[in-house]
C-alpha cells in the first residue's frame, strides 16, 4: 500500500494529539516543553507533507515553512529554558504547579 | 567490502558508542563505560588500519575505482525539488590518511583517558560523570570522523559545529569549577565567530557555485574563473577583495576559529581548563587539525589574494605565540602555545601553497603532540595537579618513560635532523619543507621555464609573438624553474597569457592543464615579502627553546618542590600510549605519510586561481602529475641549500641556549628577565590580546549599549508613564469634580448606585472568571486546547450547525406565523 496523505495527517495528527496531552499532564516544565516541540514538528510533519503532495512536489515553500519552524522553536526553546531558570530559582523546582502565584 | 562502506561505518561506531553511554551510561558505571567507549574508537581504528593498508597496496586503477564507486553511492540527503544535496564518503589518500591519524591517535588517547579519569575525582553533586567524559569522546570521536569523510560543504559544516559542541561540553567538563566553565563559554563563543565566516563562505559557494559538493564547486570555480562569469563577473568589493576573494576568507575564517589563528586564538590556551585527555585529543591532534584540512579542501576555491591573507594569519600566529610560549610557566599553557605556533605553520604552510608540506606537519605534529599532551598528563597525575614547572624538575627519576618519551616528543618539535644526511623526525621533514616553499615564494618568484643549462639562448630563439614580455619577466625574476626539458614550449605565449589577459575564450573546465597551465597561473601570484620568510625562520629557533626549557625544567636538574617530587608516579595505562606516539613520532618521519599525501594532491590538478608546490619533487612530472609546481634546483637557487644552513641547526643551537640557561635552575633567567625590562610581561599577559578583546568587545558593548538602554528607557518608557499620568491627573481634575460636587443628593446616589453597580457585577464577573485562571499552566493548556478544539467542530460540522439553526429558525417562524393567523382571528371576531 503507497504511503499517500493522509497517512502523514493521521501521523501528524496523533503526534499533535501526544503533544497537547503531554503539556497537559506533566508537571515537569521540561515535559511540557518536550509538549510543545511535538506539537510544532506535527505541524511540520503537515506542512512538509502537504508540499510534497502539492504541485508534484517540486515547490519548497512547505519545507522552507518547517524550516522556517524549527528556527522559531529553538529561539522558543531558549526563552522557555531561561524562564524555567528563573522559575527554579525562585521555587527550588520546575514542578509548574507549583508556580501559581498568578492564580485568580 | 567497498572502503566508502567500511569509513561509514567506523563513522558510526563512535555513534552508537555515545548513544549507548548517553541513555545507559550509569548503569554500566566505572570502569566499564570507559571500555565501552575505548572499545568502539578501537573497532574504528582497526578499520581504518585496514582500509589505509588497503589504499596503500591498490595502484592507480584500483584507487580510482574506488573512488567511482564511493560516490556512485551517494545519497541524496534532502531534495529541494530544484536543488537535490547529495552526499557520498569522500573517498582519497587524504581521507584515509587523516581517518587512520583519527583514529589511531583518538584510540590511545582513550587508553589514556581509561587511567587519568581512574585517579580523578569526577564526582558533582554526589553522581559521577565518568560515563559521561567517555560519551563526550565518543561523540567527538564521530563528529570528527564524519568530517574527515564530509564530500559537502553543508555537512562539513554541520560535523564542524558537532565538533565544536563536543569541545564545548568537554573544555566545560568541570562545570562546577568557574574558570572550566568560562573557558568553555570563551571558546565557544570565539569559534561562533569564526563559524559566522565560515557559514557566509558557504553560503556563497551555494549561491554563485549552486552546490555544497567539494569537486563539483571547484569545477563551477574554475569554469567561472576562465570565462569571468559568476563570481569574477561581479563588482562587490570590501576591503578591495572581490567577491572570490572574499568566499576564500570566509571559508577561511572558519579554519581560523577552530585551529585558533590570530586573531581567533585566544580560545585555545584558556580551553587548557578541560582534563589533560580532552586537551590531547581536542587541542593538539585533532579538532584543531581540522581548520587545517578545511583549508586544505577548499584550496581550489582559493584566489591569490585569499592565499595570500592565509598566510599574513599563519605567520602572524606563528611569530606572537611562539613569543609567548617563552614565558609561560603552566606545562600545558607551554604546550598550547606551541601548538598554536606550529597551526600557524600549518596555515602559513597552506598560504603559501606548500599544501603537502602543510599536511604532512599535520600528521607529524598530530602524532608528536598528542604524545606531548598525554606526556604532560602523566606528570600533572603523578605530581598531583600541580601544573607549575618552576615546581617540577628532577622528574626524570621517578618517571623515566616519560621523560624520554616526552624527549622524543621535544625532538620532534623542535625539528630534529641532520641536513645534507636526509635523517630526521617527521617534525624537521615537514618544516624544512614548509620553509623551502616560502623560501621559493620570497626569492625565486615568479617561476619560469627552464630547459637546462642554456635554456635562455633556447629561449630568445624560440619563436614566440611576445618575446619582450617574456625576456622583461626572465630579466626581472632572474630565477629558473625547471620543467619537463623537452618541452620548451611556445612560453612567450604562455608568460604573455600569465600577464593577466589568460581568462578569456576557454570553455568549460577549460584552459590546458599540467605544467603550462601552473606556470601561467604561479605568474598572477604576488611575491611573498621577505619578512614572512624570515619571521617563520626565526621562530624555527625559539621553538626548541621553549620546548627544551619546559622539558628541562620538568623532568631535569634539582627537584624545585619536594612534596611534588615525593608524589610523583608513573602509571602503565598512562605510559603505554606515551610510548606508543613515541614510536608513531619516529613512524610518520618515514615517507608512507607523505606519499599518501603527495597522491592526494592529484585534485589540485585542476585548480586554476593558485597552485601549489611541491617542496620535495625534482620535476614536474614526479610532483602529482603536474598538478603541483616544483621547487628551483638551479645552482645556488635550490631553497634547500640555503636552508641547511638557515635552519638546517636550528634544533641543537636553541635547545643549546634553553640547556645553559636552565642547567643551574631558575636563577639566571630571573636575571635575564630582569635585564628585558618590560617585554617578559607583555608577553606573559599574552600581550593583552584577552585585555583588549575585554574592554573593546564586553565592556564596550555595555558603555555602547547601556547608554542607549538607559535613554530608551528614561525617555520612552517613563516618558510614555509620565505622560501617562499628566492625561489621568487632567482627566481626574474634571472627572472629579464633576462627581465629588454634591449638588443634588439624587445625583451621588445615581453615580453611587452605577459605581456600586458596576462593582457588583464585576465581582460577579470575575468570581465567575477567576475559576479557570488557577494559575496553572496545565489548565490554560487544557482549556485552550479544548477551545480550540471545540472551535475546530464548530467549523469542520458547520454545515449540521446551519441546518439546525435553520430548523430551529423555521419552527420560529412558524410558531410566529401561527400566533399571527391566532390573532388574525381572533382580531377579526372581535370586528364581528
Amino acid at each position: 500500500m503507497a504511503v499517500g496523505l493522509n497517512h502523514y495527517l493521521i501521523l501528524a495528527a496523533f503526534i499533535f494529539s501526544l503533544g497537547i496531552l503531554c503539556m497537559t499532564i506533566k508537571r515537569n516544565a521540561i515535559g511540557i516543553l518536550i509538549g510543545v516541540e511535538l506539537v510544532l514538528n506535527a505541524a511540520n510533519i503537515n506542512l512538509i507533507a502537504f508540499s510534497k503532495f502539492t504541485d508534484g512536489g517540486v515547490a519548497p515553500a512547505g519545507q522552507l515553512a518547517a524550516v522556517f519552524v524549527i528556527l522559531i522553536a529553538a529561539a522558543e526553546a531558549a526563552i522557555a529554558i531561561a524562564i524555567f531558570m528563573n522559575f527554579y530559582n525562585s521555587f527550588q523546582t520546575v514542578d509548574v504547579d507549583r508556580g501559581d502565584e498568578l492564580r485568580g | 567490502m567497498e572502503y566508502h562502506n567500511t569509513l561509514a561505518i567506523a563513522v558510526l561506531i563512535p555513534l552508537v558508542s555515545f548513544t549507548i553511554l548517553a541513555l545507559f551510561g550509569h548503569r554500566i558505571g566505572k570502569p566499564f563505560a570507559g571500555y565501552v567507549a575505548t572499545a568502539a574508537i578501537g573497532l574504528s581504528c582497526v578499520l581504518a588500519t585496514q582500509v589505509l593498508v588497503g589504499w596503500v597496496s591498490a595502484d592507480d586503477e584500483v584507487r580510482r575505482q574506488l573512488i567511482d564507486n564511493a560516490y556512485e553511492s551517494r545519497v541524496t540527503w534532502a531534495d529541494f525539488g530544484v536543488d537535490a544535496i547529495q552526499v557520498h564518503v569522500k573517498l582519497d589518500s587524504l581521507t584515509v590518511l587523516m581517518f587512520f591519524m583519527v583514529t589511531f591517535v583518538s584510540f590511545w588517547i582513550h587508553f589514556f583517558s581509561l587511567g587519568y579519569m581512574e585517579g580523578h575525582s569526577d564526582e558533582v553533586d554526589g553522581t559521577s560523570k565518568y560515563h559521561r567524559f567517555f560519551a563526550y569522546l565518543s561523540l567527538f570521536c564521530f563528529s570528527m570522523l564524519g568530517l574527515v569523510v564530509s564530500s559537502s560543504l553543508l555537512f562539513l559544516f554541520i560535523f564542524w559545529e558537532l565538533v565544536g559542541l563536543c569541545s564545548y561540553l568537554l573544555i566545560g567538563f568541570y562545570f562546577d569549577k568557574k574558570f572550566a566553565s568560562n573557558a568553555a563559554m570563551k571558546a565557544f563563543i570565539v569559534n561562533r565567530v569564526g563559524d559566522v565566516g565560515f557559514l557566509l563562505g558557504v553560503m556563497l559557494v551555494f549561491l554563485h557555485l549552486g552546490t555544497f559538493d567539494l569537486d563539483q564547486a571547484a569545477a563551477r570555480f574554475a569554469t567561472q574563473f576562465h570565462n569571468g562569469t559568476g563570481l569574477f563577473a561581479s563588482d562587490f568589493t570590501l576591503f578591495g577583495y572581490g567577491l572570490a576573494t572574499l568566499m576564500g576568507i570566509g571559508l577561511f575564517c572558519g579554519a581560523m576559529g577552530k585551529s585558533a589563528q590570530f586573531p581567533l586564538h585566544v580560545w585555545l590556551p584558556d580551553a587548557m581548563a578541560g582534563p589533560t585527555p580532552v586537551s590531547a585529543l581536542i587541542h593538539a591532534a585533532t579538532m584543531v587539525a581540522a581548520g587545517v584540512s578545511l583549508v586544505a579542501r577548499i584550496f581550489r576555491l582559493l584566489t591569490p589574494e585569499a592565499q595570500m591573507f592565509i598566510a599574513v594569519i599563519g605567520c602572524i600566529t606563528l611569530t606572537i605565540t611562539a613569543l609567548i610560549a617563552i614565558v609561560q610557566t603552566d606545562i600545558k599553557k607551554v604546550l598550547a602555545y606551541s601548538t598554536l605556533s606550529q597551526l600557524g605553520y600549518m596555515i602559513f604552510g597552506m598560504g603559501v601553497g606548500a599544501w603537502v608540506a602543510a599536511l604532512f606537519h599535520l600528521m607529524t605534529h598530530a602524532f608528536f603532540k598528542a604524545l606531548l599532551f598525554l606526556g604532560s598528563g602523566q606528570v600533572i597525575e603523578g605530581c598531583h595537579h600541580e601544573q607549575d614547572i618552576r615546581k617540577m624538575g628532577g622528574l626524570r627519576r621517578k618517571m623515566p618513560v616519560t621523560c624520554w618519551t616526552f624527549f622524543i616528543g621535544v625532538l620532534a618539535i623542535a625539528g630534529f635532523g641532520i641536513p645534507t644526511l636526509h635523517f630526521g623526525l617527521g617534525g624537521y621533514f615537514s618544516k624544512d619543507e614548509i620553509l623551502a616553499v616560502a623560501y621559493e615564494r620570497a626569492f625565486n618568484w615568479p617561476p619560469t621555464i627552464e630547459g637546462e643549462s642554456d635554456a635562455g639562448h633556447a629561449a630568445s630563439n624560440a619563436p614566440s609573438p611576445s618575446t619582450e614580455s617574456a625576456d622583461a619577466t626572465m630579466a626581472a625574476s632572474q630565477v629558473r624553474l625547471i620543467s619537463h626539458p623537452e618541452t620548451p614550449v611556445a612560453r612567450g605565449a604562455i608568460l604573455a597569457d600569465a600577464t593577466g589577459a589568460s581568462t578569456t575564450e576557454h570553455e568549460e573546465h577549460a584552459g590546458p592543464t599540467g605544467t603550462e597551465q601552473k606556470l601561467r597561473i604561479a605568474a598572477a601570484m604576488p611575491v611573498l615579502p621577505a619578512w614572512m620568510y624570515w619571521l617563520p625562520i626565526i621562530i624555527a629557533y625559539v621553538t626548541p627553546f621553549y620546548m627544551m626549557r619546559c622539558w628541562w625544567l620538568t623532568f631535569c636538574g634539582k627537584p624545585r618542590d619536594e612534596h611534588v617530587y615525593e608524589h610523583a608516579h608513573e602509571n602503565w595505562k598512562m605510559w603505554l600510549p606515551l610510548v606508543v606516539l613515541a614510536g608513531g613520532t619516529i613512524f610518520c618521519s618515514f615517507f608512507v605519510f607523505r606519499n599518501l599525501i603527495h597522491d592526494a594532491a592529484g585534485v589540485l590538478a585542476d585548480a586554476t586561481a593558485v597552485v601549489a608546490i611541491d617542496g620535495e619533487a625534482a620535476s614536474i612530472a614526479e610532483a602529482g602529475d603536474g598538478a603541483m609546481m616544483t621547487l628551483s634546483h638551479g645552482p645556488g637557487r635550490s631553497p634547500h641549500d640555503a636552508l641547511t644552513w638557515q635552519v638546517g641547526f636550528a634544533w641543537v643551537i636553541g635547545m643549546f641556549i634553553a640547556w645553559l640557561i636552565y642547567k643551574d635552575g631558575l636563577a639566571l633567567a630571573e636575571r635575564i628577565k630582569r635585564a628585558c625590562g618590560p617585554v617578559p610581561r607583555w608577553l606573559e599577559q599574552k600581550l593583552y590580546f584577552d585585555h583588549i578583546y575585554d574592554n573593546v568587545f564586553v565592556v564596550g558593548t555595555v558603555s555602547i549599549v547601556a547608554p542607549i538602554a538607559n535613554a530608551i528607557d528614561k525617555f520612552i518608557v517613563d516618558g510614555a508613564a509620565n505622560a501617562t499620568a499628566f492625561v489621568t491627573r487632567v482627566s481626574a481634575f474634571f472627572t472629579g469634580r464633576q462627581l465629588d460636587m454634591p449638588v443634588r443628593k439624587g445625583d451621588i446616589g445615581l453615580v453611587d448606585w452605577i459605581v456600586n453597580a458596576i462593582a457588583k457585577l464585576t465581582m460577579l464577573l470575575g468570581s465567575w472568571i477567576r475559576r479557570p485562571q488557577s494559575g496553572r499552566i496545565r489548565t490554560y493548556i487544557a482549556l485552550t486546547a479544548g477551545t480550540a478544539a471545540v472551535a475546530l467542530l464548530c467549523v469542520l460540522f458547520s454545515d449540521v450547525i446551519v441546518a439546525v439553526c435553520e430548523q430551529i429558525k423555521a419552527g420560529f417562524n412558524q410558531l410566529l406565523a401561527g400566533d399571527s393567523v391566532v390573532a388574525a382571528q381572533s382580531a377579526t371576531r372581535l370586528g364581528d
